[in-house]
């Protein structure tokens, strides 16, 4: 019996003493952290067309079209298919495409969810978080050049 | 707040539907105003309950369940979120009501009434305070335990009507459970009986708050002998049993969500399930209002006696409350270590209670 | 591990392999040792015989995994057997059958377990097993043509079941005059199943007279998507899925280890502080996970104790979002080391790890007042969903269930990986062998675990700050030699996750197996639960922890 009463004591005291740990979102957005993978971002300016992305990726979530002298035409990438590994943001040499810690993405059919590289280069900053920098400093040992500022709107 | 406890008036035996008869004129009209005063006040006393279990249901229960596990639950419509119950309602109501292709017609469409309605014809015999009081035969507390008791015929009619194996293992449970149950539930309420000396359901109120058990030196607050000081191990054996009879926590075992999906009213939607949910509220609600009646004092409280219906109220809603607060606390027990429970352990004590209340009251008188 | 710690293992590997020797004899057709341990080419008609022989006399009392595949000219079935005392002394059973007729005497009188890894093998490989009690496809439904990883399997050919021959699920009840049992299923979908597990179910009354798991809902053929992948990246994102609830890195350990055995590669002490670190978190998240919804199975819906261990279980999850950019499909892990260094301001991190590890303690001390000390809990737990600890080393099991009943195995200590050697911390057991212990059993690993954390964190902030290699220089095209086998397995939460891969010479695996924890766990339901009761069931299954992304993969 005291067991029962000393199980009541607790669920009571989580009662009287008000405290929560849920939030109301969408109310109030969640802390993500810096690190967080969220929906990709493309800049078509730095991409170098090596098809790294394309090749690591583990499901086929991007695909690449070329001509026949090699010059990107589309980099289409599929966010409700992507896993979001970042594996293509860790072998992009150019900081070409990475991953925002943007989460909410909605759509009314599946089909909706293949993203352009116009889609892909209007993807917003989440709370205006550059991952970059959080993840600089291991990013150094990918990244030979890329340098300063980059613009990927 | 001296001897502050409202004295019920002895003799008070203006029942509800005579004073409606009275304020409208319907007395006048010989029988046929008197059923239509009975029928008035009796569409008032299960509206006021239907109105409670409006607010616990969708709304009471969530913030209760809430409190208890830190979360926030709902506050968006309304204030509070009250309004949740409006929206709560629209969204059950405007389900599709499927019927399973195997159930067992009509008895599948009947057991949600007969769950709610035993449950609301329970209420006929209590005293409410503040007049509210439908009727008060001799035979009080039996007709409540009688009614009550016919909830489990709609459990089992529900659950074996279903077509459904879960529904039909707790249907069974259900039997089996309020079998145990109901026998040390109405040997110890025989026990209130014999400190009362009557069935009637006024007189046990009215015994329990004209005695006076001791008053509190300094205080000058005279302590009335209500059953539940009187007798307090016949309190606590009257809430297991009650907890049992109503199938809460640790006892909700003809439910038993985890193991059973929902037990006997797994096959039900849409308007059948609101009743099946009423009913068990209204029967939460009638087991604390049998509770506050014979272990309570009834609506006694302090304050003029027009606030009666209040204390009654805050009385029942205390005995909700402490269902969901053993709900967060205590896990359910096994059938068989409900059983025995019952068999072996509250129904000796039960007895014993009974034995033992009967040689002090003889030895008083 | 230094050139002297090789010669020894070399050494006792020789005397291991004369003993061996002694008791298999000329049974023995050829040697096949692999990377982890010896193995002996065995005849399919002596596979009983000679595994009766190394349990019996040879002491090999744990069937790991068995493994099957298909060669150009052969099938083969590995049995992959160990010591529970040491589970560093392995063996291997090698049976090569023909393509013509894959027909071998099946393990399972020998070892319970192998009846459920022999019907994956007859199901995703082919190979028949004679003498096994009940050859049925375990994972695929029983309608299916062919057996997927096998050679002359059409992946593009479609699978086209008409109804007629599928079991019907709504056939109209019958009754049978004869019986008084009752046929009940307990799933696919029933909130007690954890996912997608479906448990057949025969009643008599509330009593389980018999009772079978159905798995294979959630089959997402894992270790042929593992097969498609370069060692090298696109491996390492699938463990997380395979046990998806909050123990992604310990699972993604299991690929890092097995392969960084292959491929002989030398991980960076730093990473493997960091490694533990993460791998320890994960646990504690798994185990509040198994706590919180074992309080579900036994209390009803409206329990406070999930909340609560979710509530725990957040910080943690943060912590991880923090190390690894996400809260449970992590891809942390680098074959050679991990992703990220510890995230920066580092301060920040290791004062928000030290603040959950100070709460801690007295959150457990809550538990215990909640759940264990609570005598309904006990009446409902103590003494049901009993496994005897010879029973559950039949059955494979691994993890917490196996330690809840008496068995003193954790390959953490046993066969050590990582930075758990140069840590100070104990092996959990219980003697109950019932629900009871098990709980107890993951709530107290949970305070070694956070043991464990609390001296990564004391370790990493003195680690010297020229040191930090987080990875080591593996190259951008990992590929084994051909021919290379290996079996290896780490501690995960729900027990021994071990992964065998063969290596064909490419970038990619011939061969990826998973020995799920869950899977073999879950084989000893029916021993755990036939004469108890219903809520029994639900309880054993509950206090199990399966994670059906797990079991059926």
């Amino acid at each position: 019996m005291i067991g029962v009463l000393k199980s009541m004591a607790t669920t009571m005291k989580h009662a009287l003493d008000g405290t929560t740990f849920t939030v109301e979102y969408p109310k109030t957005a969640p802390d993500v952290s810096p690190r967080f993978r969220g929906v990709h971002k493309f800049s078509q300016e730095r991409c170098i067309w090596c098809r790294q992305c394309e090749n690591v990726c583990p499901n086929d979530t991007i695909q690449i079209v070329m001509d026949d002298q090699r010059n990107g035409e589309q980099y289409n990438l599929h966010i409700g298919q992507c896993v979001y590994c970042r594996l293509c943001e860790e072998v992009c040499p150019v900081d070409a495409i990475l991953l925002t810690q943007n989460f909410e993405f909605t759509a009314d059919t599946k089909h909706e969810f293949v993203y352009n590289k116009e889609q892909l280069k209007s993807v917003p900053w989440y709370k205006d978080i550059d991952p970059l920098e959080s993840r600089e400093p291991d990013r150094g040992a990918w990244i030979g050049e890329g340098e300063g500022e980059v613009d990927y709107q | 707040m001296n001897a502050a406890i409202a004295p019920l008036q002895n003799g008070d035996t203006v029942l509800l539907p005579e004073r409606i008869g009275e304020l409208t004129g319907l007395s006048e009209f010989g029988i046929a105003g008197e059923l239509i005063a009975a029928f008035l006040g009796a569409f008032i006393v299960a509206n006021l309950m239907l109105a409670m279990t409006g607010v616990a249901g969708p709304w009471a229960k969530r913030k209760i369940t809430a409190a208890f596990t830190d979360r926030i639950a709902v506050n968006h419509i309304g204030p509070g979120g009250i309004l949740i119950i409006v929206a709560d309602a629209v969204r059950l109501l405007s389900k599709e009501n499927i019927i399973p292709e195997n159930a067992d017609r009509p008895a599948y469409d009947l057991a949600p009434i007969v769950i709610a309605g035993s449950a609301l014809l329970g209420f006929a015999v209590i005293p409410m305070g503040s007049g509210i009081h439908l009727a008060d035969p001799e035979v009080g507390l039996a007709f409540v335990f009688a009614v009550a008791g016919i909830a489990s015929i709609g459990l089992v009619m529900a659950g074996y009507a279903s077509g459904n194996k879960y529904s039909m293992l707790g249907g069974l449970r259900a039997v089996a459970q309020n079998i145990a149950y109901e026998i040390p539930l109405v040997v110890t309420g025989m026990s209130v009986v014999l400190f009362a000396g009557s069935l009637r359901m006024s007189e046990i109120v009215a015994v329990q708050n004209e005695t006076t058990l001791f008053t509190i030196p300094g205080l000058e607050w005279a302590v009335p002998a209500w059953f539940a000081l009187v007798n307090p191990f016949a309190f606590v054996l009257f809430l297991i049993a009650n907890f049992a009879e109503v199938g809460r926590n640790p006892f909700d075992m003809p439910e038993a969500p985890a193991e059973l999906i929902a037990g006997y009213q797994t096959e039900y939607s849409s308007v059948y399930f609101v009743l099946v949910y009423l009913g068990e509220f209204l029967h939460i609600f009638l087991g604390g209002a049998i509770i506050a009646t014979i272990f309570l004092g009834g609506p006694a409280g302090p304050g003029p006696a027009e606030l009666g219906i209040v204390w009654f109220l805050l009385k029942i809603w205390a005995v909700f409350l402490l269902t969901q607060w053993l709900r967060s606390a205590v896990p359910r027990v096994r059938i068989d270590q409900l059983i025995e429970i019952g068999w072996k352990g509250l129904l000796v004590l039960s007895f014993a209670n009974l034995a033992l209340t009967a040689a002090i009251v003889g030895l008083i008188a | 591990m230094s050139t002297g710690a090789e010669a020894d293992v070399e050494a006792d590997a020789d005397l291991v392999h004369d003993e061996l020797e002694g008791v298999i004899g000329d049974r023995a057709l050829a040697r096949d040792d692999h990377v982890n341990a010896p193995g002996f080419v065995v005849n399919p008609d002596d596979v009983q015989d000679v595994l009766v022989d190394l349990r019996d006399e040879a002491g090999y009392d744990h069937c790991s995994c068995v493994t099957a595949q298909q060669y150009d000219d052969r099938f083969e079935t590995i049995y992959h057997l160990k010591k529970y005392a040491d589970p560093t002394d392995e063996v291997s059973i090698v049976v090569p059958t023909s393509l013509s007729e894959p027909v071998s005497q099946s393990a399972e009188p020998v070892y319970r377990t192998a009846d459920w890894h022999e019907r994956e093998a007859y199901d995703l490989v082919g190979i028949e097993y004679e003498g096994h009690p009940d050859l049925r496809r375990i994972l695929l439904p029983e309608t299916w043509q062919g057996h997927p990883l096998s050679a002359d399997y059409d992946q593009e050919k479609p699978q086209i079941v008409t109804l007629s021959e599928h079991a019907n699920p709504l056939e109209p009840d019958h009754r049978d005059p004869e019986s008084d049992t009752m046929f009940l299923n307990v799933g696919p979908h029933h909130p007690a199943t954890h996912g997608v597990l479906h448990v057949k179910t025969v009643l008599d009354g509330e009593t389980i007279a018999d009772l079978e798991p159905d798995i294979g809902y959630l089959h997402r053929c894992e270790e042929q998507m593992c097969q498609q992948g370069t060692y090298r990246h696109q491996i390492m994102p699938y463990p997380d899925r395979w046990d998806y609830v909050s123990s992604g890195l310990l699972n993604e350990w299991a690929y890092a280890r097995a392969i960084e055995d292959l491929a002989d590669i030398e991980v960076p002490e730093y990473a493997q502080v960091i490694r533990t670190l993460g791998a320890e978190l994960c646990r504690i998240a798994s185990h509040m996970l198994a706590l919180g919804t074992f309080a579900l199975d036994v209390y009803g819906e409206f329990t406070a104790t999930f909340m609560y261990t979710f509530r725990d279980r957040e910080i943690v999850q943060d912590l991880l979002e923090d190390l690894t950019g996400q809260r449970m499909m992590f891809n942390y892990f680098r074959v050679g080391g991990v992703a990220w260094d510890l995230p920066e301001p580092r301060e920040e991190f290791f004062e928000q790890a030290r603040d959950f590890l100070d709460e801690l303690p007295a959150k457990v001390a809550e538990y215990n007042d909640l759940i264990t000390t609570n005598e309904i809990f006990q009446t409902r737990c103590i003494d049901t969903g009993v496994l005897e600890p010879d029973v559950a080393k039949d059955y494979g099991c691994t993890g917490p269930v196996a330690r809840g009943s008496g068995v003193d195995y954790d390959l953490r200590r046993d066969d050590p990986y990582g930075y758990y050697e140069s840590l100070e911390w104990d092996v959990v057991t219980r003697d109950g062998c019932d629900n009871y212990a098990r709980v107890l059993c993951r709530m107290e690993e949970v305070e070694e675990s956070a043991k464990i954390v609390e001296q990564c964190l004391d370790l990493l902030e003195d680690w010297p700050e020229d040191d930090r290699e987080i990875q080591a220089n593996v190259p951008r095209t990992l590929k084994p030699d051909a021919d290379a086998e290996t079996y290896r397995a780490v501690e995960a939460a729900k027990g021994e996750l071990g992964i065998y891969i063969r290596s064909d010479g490419t970038d990619k695996p011939a061969r990826f197996k998973i020995r799920s924890p869950c899977f073999s766990n879950l084989s000893a339901l029916a021993e755990m639960s036939e004469g108890e009761y219903i809520p029994d069931l639900i309880a054993s299954l509950g206090s199990l922890d399966i994670v059906l992304g797990e079991v059926d993969r």
